[in-house]
C-alpha cells in the first residue's frame, strides 16, 4: 500500500500503508462490490510470486505490482481506487493538499467577492467588443 | 393514504414539477405531486460529515446505478458513451446539480431557419424571457448584468466570487480577445428571501446543506407546501391511465410508501420526470389505444435524445489556484464560439466553462464525471504534490444535435425495485459534436497558455466524459406537427388533451448551456398557457 501512495518525506506527507489505510478497505462495501475478495486476490497473486514481498527492494516491489496489475486488472484497480478513497477521506490528510480538515458545511471557505472596480476592469475589454449573439 | 381525485397531478418534484405547481397555485385547483424519492432533511447532506467526499462514490453519487437506492431506477447505458446522471428526491436533480444557470440564446430556438439543422422551436426567446426573469427572482440568481452574449437582462443578485482561478483565466481570454463573463448561477451571493448565502464549500454536488443553492427543495417547495400543494414522497408512478373511449388521461397507478399499489384519479396529468424518466413512464403506459406507449402516435417518444458531450483541458500554473473553494462548477463562462461560423467546419457551437477544481480524493479518482484514476506510485506522488494544487481547467460544453437513433427505450430485462421496466440508453456521438469538441479543446489550450499555464494537460483521446449525462433533452419534443413531435407549443400532448409535459424532454434542440434555467422557464410558460387557455384546455 505504501507503494500505491508513497510518502513525500520532505513535505511530511505519509504513505498510505503507514497511515493505516488498510483498516478502511474491509469496510469499503458501499464503494466496491466485494472489496475483501478483490484485495485477497491481489494479495494472493503477490504471495504466489514472492512470499516475502516486504523484503524486496523498492524497484522489485514496483515491478512485481505492475505485473500483478496486468494479470488482475479489475481487482488491482479496485485496490487502487479504495486505497485512494481510504487515504484522501481522512480529515488529517486534506490539509496536506491545501484543503480544509473541517467538514465543508457549515464553515466553508472565505472567498472575497471581487470589487466592482476589479470586475469592471476585467470585463471592460469584453464589453468593448460588443454583442456576440445573433439577432433573430 | 387518501386517493381522492385531484384537479392536477404532477409526477416528479424536481425542477419543472415544482415550477409548474407554483405557476398553477393561483388557479386554486387541488394540486398533488407524486415524488419517488424522499424529502431530505439538512442532516442528510454529507457535507456536514468529516469524510464527506466518500459519499460522492456511494449514496450521493450522481449515478443512479452506483447509488442503487430504493427510489432509484437502474439505467442500462451499455450502448452509450455517456451515462445519464440524476437524483431522486424532493428537488430532483436540483439536489445535486451544480447551479450553473446560463440561459439559452435567441438563435437556439431557430436553428433550422438560421443554420439549416434540427428544427425551430414553436416558442422563441422573447416569449420565454419574462419567465426566465420570473424564475430567476424566485430561485435567487447571482450574476453580472450587461453580458454582451445575451439580450439585456439583470440577475437579481451580484455575482459570486470568480476567485483567483476565474481571474487568472479571464486574463487569458482577454489576452486572446475572446468573450467571457462571470457565470450566472442559482447560488446566493447574498442572503436572500430567508435563505443563507453561499459559504463556498465547493461541494454543490453533495446537496447544499445551507440552502444557498437553488434546489427546488429550498426555493419552490417550502412555498408550495405552505400554500397547500400536497406532496406525496416515496411514491413511484407505474403508469398513466387512460379512458379507452375518450382517450383522456384519468390518473396514475403508483407504488406508495406503504408498499401498496394505488390508483390516483386526476383531471389533468403533468409529467415532470426529465429526459429519461418521462419517456420511460410514457413507454410503460401502454394500452389498447396506445399500444406503443402513451402519447406516442408520432413514434417520437424516447427519440432524439440529446446530452451535452463534455471534454476538458487543464492548465498547471505556478501558484496554487484554490479551486476547491467556491461553487463547484461556476466561475466564468466564454461564449465566443457559441454561434455558428461556417469556417470552423461544423454548425452550432460550444461554451467554455471554467468550473473550479475539486477535492483531493475526487481528483485522484479521475475528476468529477470522468472516473479515470491518476496513476499509483511515484507518478501519483508527483501529480498530487506538483499538479493538483496548481490547476485551473476549462470544460468544453458542446451543443448536441437531435438524431433519432439516439434514444431512450425500455430494457427487456432490467427493472426497478417495484418491477417496473427500466430505461435503456442508445447514444453515440455525432460527427458534428466530435468536431465541436476538437475545436473547443484546441481553443482551451490556447487560452490556458495565454493565462500563464506552464503546462497544459488534455486526455488526447476521442472519448467524452462518461459519468456526465446531466442534461437529458429532446425525448418528447415540442412541435406544431403531431407526426413529428409529442407535445405542442405549450407542452400539451398532441394525442392526449389533458396530458402535459414540462421537463427537458420537450426541448427541440439542446443549445450549449446547462438546461435547468430553460426547463423552469418553460414550465412556467406552460403553466401560464394552461391558465390562459383554461376555458378550452381540452379542446
Amino acid at each position: 500500500m505504501d507503494e500505491l501512495i508513497p510518502a513525500n518525506e520532505k513535505a511530511g506527507v505519509p504513505a498510505a500503508g503507514a497511515l493505516g489505510v488498510a483498516d478502511f478497505l474491509p469496510a469499503a462495501t458501499p464503494y466496491a462490490i466485494d472489496p475483501v475478495q478483490s484485495i485477497t486476490e491481489v494479495l494472493k497473486a503477490v504471495d504466489d510470486k514472492i512470499p516475502d514481498f516486504a523484503k524486496l527492494v523498492r524497484t522489485d516491489k514496483i515491478a512485481l505490482l505492475k505485473d500483478v496489475e496486468t494479470r488482475h486488472v479489475v481487482d488491482f484497480a479496485t485496490l487502487v481506487r479504495l486505497t485512494y478513497m481510504g487515504y484522501y477521506s481522512r480529515s488529517d490528510v486534506r490539509p496536506m493538499f491545501g484543503v480544509g480538515a473541517h467538514p465543508v458545511q457549515p464553515k466553508g471557505y472565505d472567498v472575497a467577492r471581487e470589487s466592482n472596480e476589479l470586475m469592471d476592469s476585467l470585463t471592460a475589454p469584453v464589453r468593448a467588443r460588443g454583442q456576440v449573439f445573433r439577432d433573430v | 393514504m387518501k386517493n381522492e381525485p385531484v384537479d392536477v397531478l404532477i409526477v416528479g418534484a424536481g425542477a419543472s414539477g415544482a415550477a409548474i405547481a407554483w405557476s398553477l397555485l393561483e388557479t386554486r385547483m387541488r394540486i398533488l405531486c407524486l415524488e419517488q424519492g424522499p424529502h431530505l432533511a439538512d442532516k442528510d447532506f454529507p457535507s456536514r460529515d468529516d469524510d464527506y467526499e466518500l459519499s460522492r462514490f456511494g449514496k450521493f453519487s450522481c449515478d443512479p446505478n452506483v447509488r442503487g437506492l430504493k427510489q432509484d431506477y437502474p439505467i442500462n447505458a451499455d450502448d452509450s458513451c455517456i451515462m445519464p446522471v440524476n437524483f431522486n428526491a424532493v428537488g430532483g436533480s436540483t439536489i445535486n446539480f451544480l447551479g450553473h444557470w446560463p440561459r439559452m440564446k435567441p438563435s437556439d430556438f431557430k436553428t433550422k431557419t438560421l443554420d439549416g439543422v434540427a428544427d425551430d422551436w414553436p416558442v422563441d426567446y422573447a416569449t420565454l424571457s419574462p419567465f426566465y426573469d420570473m424564475n430567476d427572482q424566485t430561485t435567487g440568481v447571482s450574476g453580472l448584468a450587461g453580458n454582451p452574449a445575451y439580450p439585456k437582462y439583470s440577475p437579481p443578485l451580484p455575482p459570486i466570487p470568480i476567485g483567483k482561478l476565474g481571474q487568472t483565466l479571464a486574463k487569458g481570454f482577454n489576452e486572446m480577445g475572446w468573450h467571457w463573463w462571470p457565470s450566472d448561477v442559482s447560488i446566493l451571493s447574498e442572503d436572500y428571501d430567508g435563505r443563507q448565502k453561499c459559504v463556498n464549500a465547493g461541494t454543490c454536488d453533495l446537496g447544499c446543506a445551507a440552502g444557498a443553492k437553488g434546489g427546488t427543495n429550498f426555493t419552490y417547495w417550502p412555498m408550495l407546501e405552505n400554500a397547500g400543494v400536497e406532496l406525496r414522497t416515496e411514491c413511484r408512478v407505474r403508469e398513466i391511465t387512460v379512458d379507452q373511449d375518450t382517450g383522456m388521461a384519468t390518473g396514475v397507478i403508483y407504488h406508495g410508501s406503504d408498499g401498496q399499489v394505488h390508483e390516483q384519479k386526476a383531471e389533468l396529468v403533468i409529467v415532470a420526470c426529465n429526459g429519461v424518466g418521462t419517456p420511460r413512464l410514457l413507454l410503460n403506459s401502454k394500452s389498447k389505444i396506445f399500444p406503443d406507449g402513451l402519447a406516442n402516435r408520432s413514434g417520437m417518444v424516447g427519440k432524439n435524445l440529446m446530452f451535452h458531450p463534455l471534454t476538458g483541458v487543464t492548465g498547471v500554473f505556478d501558484e496554487p489556484m484554490k479551486g476547491h473553494e467556491g461553487p463547484m462548477a461556476c466561475s466564468i463562462l466564454s461564449q465566443e464560439f457559441y454561434e455558428t461560423d461556417a469556417t470552423r467546419g461544423f454548425v452550432r457551437g460550444y461554451g467554455l466553462h471554467s468550473g473550479r477544481s475539486t477535492t483531493p480524493m475526487t481528483y485522484a479518482l479521475g475528476g468529477f464525471g470522468i472516473d479515470n484514476p491518476i496513476p499509483w506510485g511515484d507518478e501519483h506522488r508527483d501529480v498530487m504534490d506538483n499538479v493538483y494544487p496548481y490547476i485551473a481547467g476549462l470544460t468544453v460544453v458542446a451543443e448536441d444535435l437531435p438524431e433519432e437513433h439516439n434514444c431512450v427505450t425500455l430494457d427487456p430485462n432490467l427493472t426497478d425495485s417495484d418491477g417496473i421496466s427500466a430505461p435503456k440508453i442508445t447514444y453515440r456521438l455525432g460527427e458534428n459534436s466530435r468536431k465541436i469538441l476538437k475545436h473547443g479543446e484546441e481553443r482551451a489550450k490556447e487560452i490556458l497558455l495565454a493565462a500563464g499555464a506552464n503546462k497544459v494537460l488534455s486526455k488526447g483521446d476521442d472519448a467524452v466524459w462518461w459519468r456526465a449525462g446531466w442534461h437529458q433533452m429532446g425525448t418528447c419534443r415540442m412541435g406544431d406537427d403531431p407526426s413529428r413531435s409529442v407535445v405542442n407549443g405549450w407542452g400539451r400532448s398532441h394525442d392526449v388533451k389533458n396530458l402535459f409535459i414540462v421537463d427537458g424532454s420537450i426541448f427541440v434542440t439542446a443549445g450549449a448551456v446547462n438546461p435547468t434555467s430553460t426547463i423552469q422557464a418553460l414550465a412556467l410558460y406552460v403553466g401560464d398557457s394552461i391558465k390562459t387557455n383554461i376555458e378550452t384546455l381540452f379542446d
